[in-house]
């Protein structure tokens, strides 16, 4: 989701409860929020944006399955066909020597895929430039951003005035 | 107001006492005909179905008082809606107790023979034909005075703490509220000085009680394995509760936020519980040393419906119900987990206990060893689940008893707030 080459205006706040509040007012309102930007997580932000849940666990859970598949069915190919060899007087297909790295790969898999999906989703990694709107939200500051292709600049604008953002601009990312 | 006020008062009506009454009149009649059906001498089938179910019941309140002091310690405030239930759970140790003290005056007075190391004719060195060395080198720890007196002294400390702990939190209700939070800061200290104790004597008492029925045999991560399954059955319990009494009007606080952090602890506790049978299984898979090994060849050989079931139903179940996000929240999938996970840790109770019981039955008996399916033994049969019946009601009759003599909501706990607001 990439914000690039949008006109927008937002307003930054100081306080995530008045921030809270304008995106109640804004939702009153039925202005079209492009997006909200917070130097942490707020509670009951999400069902104000409607935000859905996200998926990325299903995908999590699909990488995870794929793991347990490789690691168990690569060691019963390796160690029954390959290669095999007697250790320790155990039998070729040794499932519990198997199990520590079947779940060690279910791990590895699901953890590499949700953080590689996760970046192609979001459009980050490395040699991508994401355009910011001010550093501050980073720190201290609240942001409540209108894409004005969606909304009217100057309702927008009145809105973010009325509910006490301590800033209001207008600019191209 | 006045509607929220009488529900914060739990009433154990005539109905519910009639249901755990005819619960308990069942468990009774269970433990009865035990008593006459079995084949061997000193009826182990009652004796080992009533050290079955008082250890795990014992052990579900002891979890429970447990739990309390990690949350205080820990400065948790989720709980704090409906820590009633787990003072109320936590008061049946005192039942545990005199159960417990019954079985051990029953090796004092001959009554059983649940234990092959309460037979003092195998420790003596003279008599070289039944001469036991590996109980004699044990006898400093597995005999008659530790099993009852040390024993007793560890779950009365428990049943001090479980009194402390209420008592304290109950007295807040009244005389609390004050700046300094002079209440809190007691039960922090006690709940602190209780960690270490519950930690080590936790695992006497679980050598003392449930590993010493295989008394060759020994596994340092025992103890562990043995109380996480405990502690899945309580957190079991407090769901089956705490979704009854909602029903019943109560703990309106108690939203789904709670119960979602109930059912992670269930869920995340179970992989625990199989992380640990994992670990001490598969060394002694690996290492393969005869006398550790017999442990699990008898039980995989013996009781292999019981082995792989107990797997299936402690791990698979949970693992894959209580994965998604959903199934914490909502009360049709967290009940139904509940009660397959308090049955499948009773059943791992079962499994841990009954193999070695009758190992020890059939030795006094020539030419019974291994004798095929045993009733009572191999399986759960009716009577153990009527028994395993009769033990819940009597442990619920006690818990909600105690519920019913206080107020549901502890108004001047100093996580009140949090707890009420608990958004996870």
């Amino acid at each position: 989701m990439s914000y690039k080459n949008r006109s927008i205006v937002y307003g930054l706040y100081n306080d995530e409860t008045e921030l809270l509040s304008a995106v109640k007012e804004a939702n009153k309102k039925h202005l079209k929020i492009m997006d909200v930007f917070t130097p942490f997580p707020i509670h009951g932000l999400d069902p104000l944006l409607g935000l859905e849940e996200s998926r990325l666990h299903i995908g999590g859970f699909i990488f995870g399955s794929l793991g347990t598949l490789t690691a168990f069915l690569g060691m019963t190919w390796i160690f029954t066909k390959d290669w095999p060899q007697i250790y320790g007087g155990k039998p070729h297909w040794a499932v519990p020597a198997f199990i520590p790295i079947t779940f060690e790969l279910t791990v590895l898999f699901a953890a590499i895929g949700m953080v590689v999906t996760y970046y192609i989703i979001n459009g980050l990694g490395p040699g991508v430039e994401n355009p910011y709107i001010d550093p501050r939200i980073t720190d201290d500051k609240f942001c409540l951003a209108f894409d004005i292709h969606e909304v009217n600049q100057a309702e927008a604008e009145a809105l973010l005035n009325e509910t006490g953002a301590a800033e209001v601009n207008a600019k191209t990312l | 107001m006045n509607k929220v006020d009488t529900m914060n008062e739990y009433t154990f009506t005539g109905k519910s006492r009639l249901v755990l009454m005819i619960g308990m009149g069942l468990g009774l009649l269970c433990l009865a005909l035990s008593f006459f059906m079995d084949g061997f001498d000193h009826h182990p089938r009652f004796w080992s179905n009533l050290l079955h179910n008082s250890v795990f019941f014992t052990g579900i309140a002891f979890m429970a008082v447990f739990f309390i002091s990690v949350c205080i310690t820990a400065w948790a405030g989720w709980y704090t809606v409906f820590k009633r239930v787990w003072e109320a759970f936590s008061q049946f140790i005192i039942v545990g107790l005199v159960l417990m003290l019954i079985i051990g005056i029953g090796i004092y007075a001959d009554w059983h023979h649940l234990y092959h190391w309460s037979d003092t004719s195998l420790l003596d060195p003279s008599n070289t034909a039944s001469y036991d060395e590996v109980l004699d080198g044990k006898s400093a720890f597995l005999n008659p005075f530790w099993y009852v007196v040390i024993g007793g002294l560890i779950v009365a400390a428990w049943v001090f703490f479980a009194y402390k702990l209420r008592s304290l939190s109950l007295d807040e209700d009244v005389n609390g509220g004050d700046a300094e939070f002079k209440h809190h800061r007691k039960m922090r200290f006690w709940a602190a000085a209780f960690l270490p104790i519950a930690g080590f004597s936790s695992a006497a008492i679980i050598w003392l009680w449930v590993m010493s029925v295989d008394p060759h045999w020994y596994s340092t991560l025992f103890a562990w394995y043995t109380a996480t399954s405990w502690f899945v059955s309580m957190l079991a319990l407090t769901i089956l509760v705490l979704v009854y009494l909602k029903g019943k009007g109560y703990f309106a606080n108690v939203s789904a936020e709670h119960f979602h952090d109930l059912g992670k602890f269930m869920f995340a506790f179970s992989i625990f519980w199989t992380y640990l049978w994992f670990s001490q299984y598969m060394l002694i898979w690996y290492a393969n040393v005869g006398e550790e090994t017999i442990y699990f060849k008898h039980r995989i050989d013996n009781y292999p419906v019981m082995f792989y079931g107990n797997l299936i139903i402690n791990f698979l179940v949970p693992f894959f119900i209580l994965m998604r996000n959903d199934t914490k929240r909502k009360f049709g999938t967290l009940v139904f987990v509940s009660i397959i996970l308090i049955f499948g840790h009773w059943w791992d109770f079962f499994l841990m206990l009954k193999p070695g019981i009758l190992h020890t039955a059939q030795s006094t008996v020539e030419g019974a060893h291994h004798a095929g399916f045993v009733a009572g033994f191999s399986l759960p049969g009716l009577i153990e689940i009527g028994t395993m019946i009769g033990f819940l009601s009597l442990f619920l009759f006690v818990a909600l008893t105690v519920l019913s003599k206080n107020t549901l909501l502890a108004k001047n706990d100093p996580f009140l707030e949090e707890s009420l607001h608990h958004h996870v």
